[in-house]
């Protein structure tokens, strides 16, 4: 079954200055459980493309499914109820909000959801203790390292069980060490939950070790390469 | 504690920390606190003087019954019965009133005044009066003091028709009510019927009540006692000018002085409205984690809620706790010579508070309703994006 299906996408940003088309006619499918990467230069759209596949953002034209719902049809309350429940974001600058703990950030999406405190705190102390930052809870986000801060994201992007995890970037922020690691505990949780996930990315190493392989460019994105199973 | 609330206060407490937000949210707070205090300082001024304008009038006669048409009552001994017969009525008393000249002894010095009988004057000596502090300055004439009262009544005598006269000894000067329409000059019945040349009847009937507040009820009474030939009028009625006057000025000082509250209401649009752009990543982040633009909305009514919860609180507490100070110690002093009054007078209504707060609160609320309404509309990918 697919996971994610995009038909004929056309995004074109009209700001102060010129009008500028990001991508038109983009299509765009996976199928569920897949680990894929997209890699591609600056500018031509991949962080554009994850907003739209998780219904942050609507393109011009064209339609966007995630597991067989038809995103665009979605009231923008339902819309905000599918993201909360079946997808998760990571960030390439984590955007945890540094007015709260990393507890309470991983938090976060169990209280949009209407969890008491108390249980959706529980849920956030287990993620930390997956994510190997149990005694990092009750820091403030600005207090953690690069690493630890985009761990903290991906244990809130987990926080709902989501069965689509969208990853903008999230090791170009770091060193190589770090990245590796963050890298790691991403194919674990995917492995783990049974999700599928898509990951831009600029570096190749990385994108290599995914499931598949896709590249934008001005032109469009390649069709899907399959990467040979690695073990 | 409800995500919503959650995240705003965090931000208020957090914003502490940082100086602008801070400083702007302080002043937010610090333009309704005074808004309300100013309101609440205001009324309780107002109600200070107008409570002792109401003690006046109901220092007064509370019921009066004067004929319906022409100048004296046909029938002034039925009147008087049907007063006495009123429950709780005391102090019925005939009313003999006219108009004339004040001057003093020498006659150097004159002007029209309104006389009338009033109870307490001692006549033993002679003639006496009680002349309010106007008339007492016109006429340059003290207590002490001789007054000649001319009627607009003529007698003949030797030389012809001379104005009835009477030379009379000032008692008291009285300080000039806020109820005096016209300079006035209480005599004696004595005196009085003798400047009118009424020696019986009366031009009109007075009665204190028990219960000012059954007024009305009275008044019924004795419309049904004597129909319609005679004109019942209540405390109320008789005032009804000067209450009008009185609300009136109320309600032209409340619309004044709220408008500092609106112009504090403006300042909590302009604060909300920067942080809603200094929190715009934020909001992209909750949408991405399935905040509604509802719950956005709400996240920023509920600072609003809070700026307006905490200035119209300590407005409450700093305009309630000076209007009690300044009545309680007379900070405001008065010349008692002048005023009726030794020091500005301060009365706090609850109903009035609760009116001032509400109207605080909803207003503050409204004013947020603008900014939290964009921030629902902002668009979440675009929020994002554009604060990498």
């Amino acid at each position: 079954m697919l996971a994610v299906q995009a038909e004929n996408l056309s995004k074109t940003y009209t700001g102060e200055g010129a009008p500028v088309t990001v991508f038109s006619g983009l299509s765009f499918e996976l199928e569920e459980g897949v680990f894929a990467a997209i890699m591609g230069p600056s500018g031509v759209g991949k962080s554009t493309l994850l907003h739209l596949l998780g219904g942050i953002d609507r393109a011009d034209s064209g339609r966007v499914e995630v597991f067989g719902e038809s995103l665009e049809e979605l009231s923008p309350r339902d819309r905000a109820r599918f993201r909360n429940e079946r997808i998760g974001f990571v960030f390439q600058f984590h955007h945890l909000l540094p007015e709260f703990t990393a507890l309470e950030n991983v938090a976060f999406p169990d209280r949009i959801a209407g969890l008491a405190p108390r249980d959706a705190e529980r849920r956030a102390e287990a993620l930390l203790a997956r994510v190997g930052l149990a005694e990092r809870g009750h820091h403030s986000a600005r207090a953690l390292s690069g690493g630890e801060q985009q761990r903290v994201a991906i244990a809130r992007a987990l926080a709902r069980n989501p069965n689509l995890l969208l990853a903008d970037e999230p090791t170009g922020n770091l060193d190589a060490a770090a990245a590796q690691t963050v890298f790691a505990l991403l194919r674990e949780l995917h492995a783990e939950r049974r999700m599928t996930t898509i990951l831009v990315t600029h570096n190749p190493e990385l994108a290599q070790r995914c499931d598949r392989l896709f590249t934008m460019s001005r032109e469009g994105i390649t069709p899907s390469i399959r990467l040979p199973e690695r073990g | 504690m409800r995500f919503e609330p959650f995240v705003a206060l965090r931000y208020l407490a957090a914003s502490r920390r940082r100086t602008h937000v801070a400083l702007i949210a302080k002043i937010s707070i610090l333009g309704l606190a005074l808004g309300v205090a100013a309101l609440i300082v205001s009324l309780a001024l107002l109600e200070g003087f107008q409570d002792r304008i109401r003690r006046q009038m109901l220092d007064r006669a509370h019921l009066r019954i004067s004929p319906a048409r022409g100048a004296r009552l046909a029938d002034a001994d039925r009147v008087r019965d049907a007063l006495a017969r009123v429950p709780g009525a005391s102090g019925v008393r005939a009313v003999i009133e006219g108009r004339g000249w004040a001057s003093d002894s020498a006659g150097t010095a004159a002007m029209p005044v309104r006389y009338r009988n009033a109870p307490g004057l001692d006549d033993a000596a002679g003639p006496t009066a009680r002349v309010n502090a106007s008339v007492s300055l016109r006429i340059h004439s003290g207590e002490g003091e001789v007054i000649r009262l001319m009627s607009s009544r003529i007698r003949l005598s030797p030389i012809g028709p001379i104005p009835v006269a009477v030379d009379a000894r000032v008692a008291k000067v009285t300080l000039t009510g806020a109820m005096d329409k016209t300079p006035e000059v209480e005599v004696s019945e004595a005196t009085a019927r003798s400047l009118t040349g009424e020696l019986t009847g009366a031009d009109a009937y007075e009665a204190r009540l028990a219960d000012p507040g059954k007024a009305d009820q009275a008044a019924a009474v004795v419309r049904a006692a004597l129909g319609d030939a005679y004109r019942v009028q209540t405390w109320r009625e008789l005032n009804a000018p000067l209450a009008f006057a009185l609300r009136l000025e109320k309600a032209v000082i409340f619309v004044t002085v709220a408008l500092v509250i609106l112009v504090a209401a403006l300042n909590i649009v302009s604060n909300i409205a920067l942080t809603v752009v200094e929190k715009k990543r934020d909001l992209g982040v909750f949408t991405a984690m399935g905040a509604t633009p509802t719950s956005v909305e709400r996240i920023y009514l509920t600072l609003g809620a809070v700026i307006g919860i905490t200035g119209t609180a300590a407005g409450v507490a700093f305009g309630v706790g000076l209007s009690l100070l300044l009545e309680r110690y007379h900070l405001v002093p008065l010349p008692s010579q002048v005023y009726l009054v030794t020091h500005v007078p301060f009365a706090v209504y609850p109903g009035e508070v609760a009116a001032v707060a509400a109207f605080a609160l909803v207003t503050a609320i409204g004013a947020a309703l603008l900014p939290a309404r964009a921030a629902a509309r902002l668009a979440p990918g675009e929020a994002i994006r554009l604060s990498r």
